[in-house]
Formats: structure tokens, C-alpha cells, sequence
């Protein structure tokens, strides 16, 4: 220290040399004994700082780091107690792609069907009717006649379309067949209540595994 | 005794002289662009129909040239100096430090112009589109030769913590660049791996490369200035590696709620709270620089006291509670702006301001303009660092309630932001005074034959007070 | 400190902790992200980008588009993404691995873009956006320099793009603004940021807040962030 209050702004003083810098501050990195028995409290205070901070970074990444899972974005979330859930769908617009892909075949576009060969679903006493007739209908099939709208089909079948049912080749699961049922009970005019998947899914267990239904054993159904 | 002035500083003069030079004019320039991008903040209309001068390009040109134009070249030249004064020799191979003082510059210059033209990237701290990363690591790696050989040829066998902290931001910036270069350009991660990765890089580059560079100027200042021992500096490589080990980690700590695993943000936040045992060491080792002193402490101390600042904002923030206020506001700018400018740059400017008469050996050219840099710089980040705090609270509220639409938010910042803009203006107005002072002064070599006069250094106390 | 391999060492170790840690951790976890295939709908998400939308994204990166405006939307409980009707889920990292260069932004001076194309109650359509970028707004620039100005009638052809404009930014009369190639890949790409599918990692379950919690979790969540349960299992 120079000891001059008033300091020239254009060069600042040094007070130190390099050599006695590095001296001075090598020495207190050695060992030295504590010769005036000089306990201090401040290595303690940094120990204690350092230690708090650390419980303090074990606790919370125990308990915010999301079992460091690639899928889990809330810190809150626990897998342990739940998962992630299924993807919500919307089941008119799932309905409206399975019946585009497979049912617009046979009952056409506007669900009017061909006459004399496929039924209608449009206006139809058995879509928009008992939705435990429908959801039979379409898990075990049709076969026979059937009269819808006053008028006889009986040239083509209804296939098979409930999972674990034999003779089934869609094997759809019951969202999926829920989901359609609600799609044609909803379109071309039709006005019905939605198809849930535990509907289904409780009619398939009730009724287990057998043949196409037939419409005397339909109209039993109510 | 030996003279004030060493063969370390006037055989060395070439390569730190052209690194100041560029650090300089860079941080003019940096000024002028930053200006221009606040004024467009509160003025969307303002420069609008050029491409060039489009507020996105301007943020990242202003960006770029302030931290790889006047943080790189300052913190370079005063690493270099440091190493060498603590070396007790001339610098050695300055031929490289020349030379890659050269190339880095084209490399900066030539990242600005890919960046006006359209090929900035988009990540924060590395805007620097991917063409100039090359030249920039060799260049780098060129200079950094002439300092790792100060390291090595060291007169102590324990070095001081200033060569601690210059060696690592030497030597680590290299492969930060090069890891950022091949996951983010040569081989892009996928999706939101690009934005951890780049996150990862902007954290090291604070943490493990431009923090380093402040710090290991503040570390030779505040003793050499003082004249006293750093009190408790025995925990000093305790905080240096705290720094080194944790800093890294807080890689992911924007990517808060965002669209990665709650881990990633999780382990920022924790190392972000670590990082605060750093900054407790350094505070307490460096305290010495509050008692007041010479030009070069009182940026020292501005400097440590913005680190501190910054710091515990960064550790506050990255908690969800709080991050849910400020997160996306201006508070990330200025937080930013005090990190780079409040912390780092002006403990720069301390080391330019201990640095420059021993290096020409000629006194500083004008006291005035000393002084005025300091008021400015001091007035303008706290105003700079207060005005985009005050935007942040009244952007924090507005955005938080749906029913405020966004223009709306814009004209309820506007004050804030203005007032943004005039600390840039001031900010500007400091720096033209250092580099007009620093003209001046390395002029004087040519002009003025007598030397600055320095008086003879004492010894240092051997024990910490 | 005393040994100088041991310094360096130190050094590198130090980097390649945090790297492998975050850098490489999150790349083994996200990198290799499959699209998540939808059986009842007979098609995986999230779907390609259209080619001039991966040309307008190259468009908002060179423009800076991202200093102002982020693309994540943040979960439900946790600010106000969902109140501003920027998309009713969190962003997850499933939605950007279609993207060559995922804008997350990080700052808010203007809007989320994470889902504009489906922002409720009204999505802005590819008209509108390009309106939006010829007369810029209080806090937004406008970006005249993508828009070419031309002179019709006498001789000269009326374009089918030119912009529709009413109110203050009209054109000189006998003048019609056209979007150029750049304006037109910009808003493709902006109206193909949607982010409608629900993926099952978006909607973790959230068990109700425990009570010893740490002070700092002020965000509780929102009891709508659970997903209503009633259509769960069968689905693979």
C-alpha cells in the first residue's frame, strides 16, 4: 500500500509484486501448523455451507428428477403410483376412419348400403336402436335374414368383427368397435346415444364366444 | 526489488496490444448494434424493411460480436499477460498469439456478415453460423499455445489461482466448440436434443470459458492492487473446481417445463444452487476488493458484486415457483446482460485498465476519460440491468393474464424498454471513451519517450489478515 | 493443483461429466425417438413436415424469428400457456423429432408458435398470416422486404397471390402486394406448427401434492392436467 489517498486514475499502483504474490499465497496452500492455536470459524461456516447445499441437491433430485425417465416431463409425476395414460381419442373421428377403411365397402359411403343386398345403416331401426343389439351385431356378425326398414337382406353375411370370437378376422378391440358404433349412431342423420368401450366389452364377457347372430335371437336382445 | 515493469510486459507488447485493439473496436461495434437492437424492442417499425437490420439478426449480430469479439480478444489478451507476468519471462511463441489474434478477428468478422446475410442459427451464445467454427477453434487453439507455454514455464510450481482459472478457459473452450460443432452441425442431434446440446453449450461457455476469464483477472487485480493476501484463499481451488465440475451442469436450466424429461431441468436447478458455494469463495476470497482503491478495483468490485448478483438470480430463477413469473421474459435478458456486461466485461475493463501502463509503459492518455468510462459503465448497467427487470415485472404480469393481448404488453414496456435503450446509449458512450483512451495511450508509445512512473511494489504480508 | 496432468485431467473430466451427463444422457433418452404409432388411427405421429414448410422453417431460423418467439408450450398448472389458447397439452419432445431445426425459443416478446395452426377458438389461416407479416403490429416489425410490390392493370397481369389488404397498410392504387417464395414457405411452415395429438407421455398421472414438499414448489398442479381415466387400457 502506497498510502496516498489521492491516486493518479492514468496508472493505477501496483502494492504487490508478482513474486511475493505468489509467494505469500503458495505458502497458505502448504501445510502450516496452527501455531497461535487460532480456531476459526470460518472453514467450518464453508464446510457447513457446502454440506447444506449438498443434502439440499440429494433431496431434491430424489424427489424432483422424475426417476430420470425419458417420458416423465412433470417433476411431480411418480411412476411408481401412475403411469402414463392411454392417448385420448375422439371416438367419432377414430369411428369415421375404421368405417372409411372397412365398413364403407359394403354400406357405402352415405350409409345408405346397396338395395336388396347390403342394408342401410342411414335411418336404421337396428343402428340407432338398442345399443346392445348393435354391439352384437357387429362383434359376432349376422347371418339370415334380416329386415331392416321393412325391407329383406339376407344375401350377404355381417362378418365377424369382436377380438376372441371365433371366426373373427377384424379381431377389433372394443374401443375400436365402440368407437365406430358411436361414429354410424351419430352420422347421416342418425341420432343415438354413444357406444362406450365398457359397454362392449361387458356384452362380449356376458355373452362369451359363439356364431353369428341370427335376427330371431336379435330381437330376444332388447 | 524489481521494476514495475517487466520484460514479461514490454516483449510482449505485439500480440496484447492486437488482441486489446480488436477487443475494442469489437465492443464499439457490439455497442452500436446493441443499440440498434433495443431501439427496435420498443420501435418494431424502426430499420424494419431492411433484411439486414431485422431485429432477429440484430439481437444475434449484437450477441456475437460482443462475446466472441470483445469478451474473446480482452479476456485472451489479459489471460496472456496474466500467465506471462506470473511466468516472470516474455511471452513465448507470440508468432501464434499474432497470428491467431488475426484469424480469430477474420473468423468474427466473417461469422458477423454469415449471420446479416441470413445464416445465423438461432442458438443462444452461438449464433456463429457453422463455417467460422473451424477457423475460430484453430485460431483460438493458436493463441492459447502462447498461454499454455507461460503455464508450464512458470516460476512457482503451485500456480495462482488467475493461472488456474486462465488455463481452464484456454484450454476448455476449444472442446466445448467442437462437441457444440459436431452435435449441432456436423452431425445434428435429433429434436429437442439440439436445444439441450446448445444449451449445454452456452452454459459452459459462461461457466467454463468467459466466467474463468473474469475471474482470473479480478484474482490478480484485487491482491496486486491491494497488496494483501487473499483472505481464505486456502478454499479458493475448492470454488474453482465447483465452478469447473458443476457450472457444465446447469445445461438445461431454460428448458424449464419445457419439452424435455423433468430431469434435465431438475439437475440444472440443483447445480445452479451448487454454483453458489463458487460464488460464496469467490466473494469471500476477493472481498478485499470493497475497501476501495484505484481505478482497476472499482470495476473489480462492480464486477464480483454483479457475479454474486447474477448468480443468486440464476439460482432463484431456475426454481419452478419463481420460473413460472419470469421464465421467456426480459428478465433472462437481464440477467444476460449482467453476467456478460455487469460481471465479466468490467472486470475486463479493471484488468485493461491495471494492464495498459505496463504494458506500453506509458500512463493512461486521459484521466477524464478514465473516470467518465467508470461512471458510465457503472450508470449505464445498473440503469441497463434495472430498466429490463422493471419490463420483466410488468411483462410477467401481462402475459400471465390471458385477457392482456400482446400489443398491449408492448405498449405497457415501452417506458422500460426506452429506458433499456438509453443505458445501451450510455453504455456506448463508455466504451467510445476506453477505446478512444486506449488509442490515445498506445499512441503515446510512439510520441511520449518518458514512461509511466510506477512506484516500487512492496513485498506482500506473508499471512492473510 | 501441484500436479499439472492432474489439472488438466481434472479439467476434462469435469467436461465430460457434464456432457455425457446432460448432452449424451438426454441424447440416448430423446435421439433415437421413434413416432408413436396410433393403431385406431392407422397412422403415426407426429406426421413429416410438408417440403415448403421445411423451407419456411429455414426461413424463421435466418430471420431470427426465435429471439421473440418460443415453439413449447408449457404443461397445464405450470403459467399460462393454456389460458392463452396455445395448445390444451405440454410440448413433449415426441412433437420435434420431425424437425430439422426446432425453434424452442426463449423469449416471449411475442406469441407461442408451438401450435398456432390449431390455436383455439380461432387459428389464423395462411391469409392471415401473411397479413400479419406485410403490416407488422405494435410490438412486431413489419417484414416488408419479404413482400414484392407490383404494378397492375395496363398490360400488366393481377397475381393470384397478391394480398388482400384493407385498412392502413393498402397499397398505392394501381400497386398489389405479392408474397414472395420466401413470405409463402414462412406461413406454409407456420401453418403446419400443430400439435393436436395427444401422446401418452403428455399426461402423466399426477398424484396429488404430498404434504411435506419442498418449499420452492409453488406450482402445484392443475387437477386437469390428469387425464379423465374412463377410456384407458385395450389400446396398445
Amino acid at each position: 500500500m502506497n498510502g496516498k489517498p489521492q491516486r493518479d486514475p492514468r496508472v493505477d499502483q501496483a502494492a504487490a509484486t508478482d513474486e511475493s504474490l505468489l509467494d505469500a499465497h503458495e505458502r497458505l496452500l502448504g501445510r502450516h501448523p496452527d501455531d497461535g492455536a487460532r480456531y476459526r470459524l470460518l472453514p467450518i461456516g464453508i464446510l457447513f455451507a457446502l454440506s447444506a447445499l449438498v443434502l439440499f441437491s440429494g433431496t431434491y433430485l430424489n424427489r424432483y428428477a422424475g426417476h430420470y425417465s425419458a417420458s416423465i416431463y412433470n417433476e411431480n409425476a411418480k411412476p411408481s403410483i401412475g403411469g402414463a395414460a392411454a392417448p385420448k381419442m375422439d371416438p367419432l373421428a377414430v369411428g369415421e376412419i375404421q368405417f372409411k377403411n372397412v365398413c364403407i365397402t359394403c354400406h357405402q359411403a352415405g350409409g345408405q348400403g346397396i338395395p336388396g343386398t347390403y342394408p342401410p345403416l342411414a335411418g336404421s331401426e337396428w343402428v340407432t336402436g338398442s345399443p346392445a343389439r348393435a354391439v352384437r351385431i357387429v362383434v359376432y356378425g349376422l347371418k339370415g335374414d334380416v329386415h331392416v326398414q321393412g325391407h329383406l337382406f339376407n344375401a350377404a353375411a355381417m362378418p365377424v368383427f369382436g377380438q376372441q370370437v371365433t371366426g373373427s378376422v377384424y379381431n377389433w378391440n372394443d374401443e375400436r368397435i365402440a368407437a365406430v358404433l358411436t361414429y354410424v349412431r351419430h352420422a347421416w342423420g342418425n341420432n343415438a346415444d354413444p357406444v362406450s368401450a365398457d359397454d362392449v366389452t361387458a356384452i362380449r364377457k356376458a355373452v362369451g364366444d359363439r356364431r353369428e347372430m341370427t335376427e330371431a335371437e336379435l330381437e330376444q336382445v332388447k | 526489488m524489481k521494476d514495475e515493469v517487466t520484460a514479461a510486459d514490454s516483449s510482449s507488447r505485439a500480440p496484447l496490444l492486437v488482441l486489446l485493439l480488436a477487443a475494442l473496436a469489437w465492443l464499439v461495434a457490439a455497442g452500436l448494434l446493441g443499440l440498434v437492437a433495443s431501439i427496435q424492442l420498443h420501435s418494431p417499425r424502426f430499420l424494419s424493411d431492411c433484411p439486414v437490420l431485422t431485429y432477429g439478426r440484430m439481437a444475434a449480430l449484437a450477441e456475437t460480436a460482443f462475446v466472441y469479439g470483445w469478451l474473446a480478444n480482452a479476456g485472451l489478451a489479459l489471460a496472456l499477460w496474466i500467465l506471462g507476468r506470473l511466468a516472470g519471462e516474455p511471452l513465448r511463441a507470440q508468432g501464434w498469439a499474432v497470428g491467431g489474434a488475426v484469424f480469430w478477428n477474420l473468423g468474427v468478422a466473417a461469422a458477423l456478415g454469415g449471420v446479416a446475410t441470413g445464416d445465423a442459427t438461432g442458438f443462444a451464445l452461438l449464433g456463429l453460423p457453422a463455417y467460422v467454427h473451424m477457423i475460430l477453434l484453430f485460431s483460438y487453439s493458436a493463441i492459447a499455445v502462447t498461454g499454455i507455454l507461460s503455464w508450464s514455464g512458470r516460476m512457482r510450481r503451485v500456480p495462482y489461482a488467475s493461472q488456474w482459472y486462465a488455463a481452464a478457459a484456454l484450454f476448455t473452450f476449444p472442446w466445448i466448440l467442437s462437441i457444440a460443432h459436431v452435435m449441432l452441425f456436423s452431425a445434428p442431434a435429433r429434436g429437442v436434443v439440439q436445444a439441450v446440446a446448445a444449451g449445454w453449450y452456452a452454459q459452459c461457455a459462461w461457466t467454463l470459458w468467459l466466467a474463468p476469464l473474469g475471474l482470473s483477472v479480478a484474482y490478480y487485480v484485487v491482491p496486486r492492487a491491494t497488496g494483501r493476501v487473499l483472505p481464505s484463499y486456502e478454499f479458493a481451488s475448492l470454488g474453482f473446481w465447483c465452478l469447473v465440475f458443476v457450472g457444465g451442469l446447469t445445461g438445461g436450466r431454460h428448458l424449464l417445463g419445457g419439452p424435455v424429461p423433468a430431469w434435465i431441468a431438475s439437475v440444472a436447478v440443483v447445480s445452479a444452487a451448487l454454483l453458489l458455494f463458487h460464488v460464496l469463495i469467490v466473494f469471500l476470497n476477493l472481498r478485499g476488493c470493497f475497501s476501495g482503491g484505484g481505478i482497476a478495483l472499482r470495476f473489480t468490485a462492480f464486477g464480483i458484486a454483479a457475479y454474486a448478483v447474477g448468480a443468486l438470480a440464476d439460482a432463484a430463477t431456475s426454481f419452478h415457483g419463481v420460473a413460472a413469473q419470469t421464465q421467456f421474459t426480459y428478465f433472462d435478458e437481464a440477467a444476460r446482460q449482467l453476467a456478460l456486461y455487469g460481471a465479466v466485461s468490467t472486470m475486463l475493463f479493471g484488468g485493461i485498465y491495471f494492464a495498459v501502463p505496463r504494458i506500453t509503459g506509458r500512463a493512461w492518455f486521459s484521466a477524464g476519460l478514465v473516470r467518465a468510462h467508470l461512471l458510465l459503465t457503472i450508470g449505464g448497467i445498473l440503469l441497463l440491468a434495472g430498466a429490463l427487470c422493471g419490463a420483466a415485472l410488468v411483462q410477467g404480469r401481462d402475459l400471465a393474464d390471458s385477457a392482456v393481448a400482446f400489443a398491449a404488453i408492448a405498449h405497457h414496456t415501452r417506458p422500460w424498454l426506452a429506458a433499456a435503450t438509453a443505458a445501451q446509449a450510455i453504455l456506448l458512450l463508455g466504451n467510445m471513451a476506453l477505446a478512444m483512451n486506449f488509442v490515445g495511450t498506445a499512441c503515446r508509445i510512439l510520441n511520449v519517450s518518458e514512461p509511466a512512473s510506477f512506484n516500487p511494489p512492496s513485498a506482500m504480508e506473508a499471512h492473510a489478515p | 493443483m501441484r500436479n499439472d496432468a492432474v489439472f488438466f485431467l481434472g479439467l476434462c473430466a469435469a467436461l465430460a461429466i457434464s456432457w455425457t451427463g446432460i448432452v449424451l444422457g438426454s441424447h440416448a433418452q430423446l435421439g433415437f425417438l421413434a413416432p408413436y404409432y396410433d393403431d385406431n388411427q392407422g397412422t403415426s405421429f407426429p406426421q413429416w413436415m410438408p417440403g415448403a414448410a421445411a423451407q419456411g422453417q429455414l426461413v424463421y431460423r435466418d430471420l431470427g424469428c426465435a429471439a421473440c418467439h418460443t415453439q413449447q408450450v408449457r404443461r397445464p398448472g405450470f403459467g399460462y400457456d393454456q389460458a392463452r389458447g396455445w395448445g390444451e397439452r405440454q410440448s413433449v419432445a415426441r412433437d420435434y423429432i420431425y424437425q430439422p431445426f426446432p425453434q424452442l425459443g426463449l423469449a416471449r416478446v411475442g406469441p407461442d408458435l408451438a401450435n398456432i395452426a390449431d390455436r383455439k377458438p380461432t387459428a389464423p389461416d395462411e391469409e392471415d398470416l401473411l397479413r400479419m407479416l406485410y403490416a407488422g403490429s405494435e410490438g412486431m416489425p413489419p417484414y416488408r422486404f419479404l413482400f414484392e410490390e407490383r404494378r397492375v392493370g395496363a398490360g400488366a397481369q393481377h397475381s393470384d397471390l397478391a394480398l388482400k389488404l384493407t385498412g392502413a397498410p393498402e397499397p398505392r392504387p394501381g400497386w398489389e402486394i405479392v408474397p414472395s417464395a420466401r413470405a409463402r414457405a414462412l406461413v406454409a411452415y407456420l401453418a403446419s406448427l400443430k400439435t393436436t395429438y395427444d401422446y401418452p407421455e403428455a399426461f402423466p398421472f399426477v398424484p396429488p401434492k404430498p404434504e411435506g414438499a419442498l418449499p420452492e414448489k409453488a406450482a402445484a398442479p392443475a387437477p386437469a392436467a390428469a387425464p379423465a381415466p374412463a377410456k384407458s387400457g385395450g389400446s396398445p
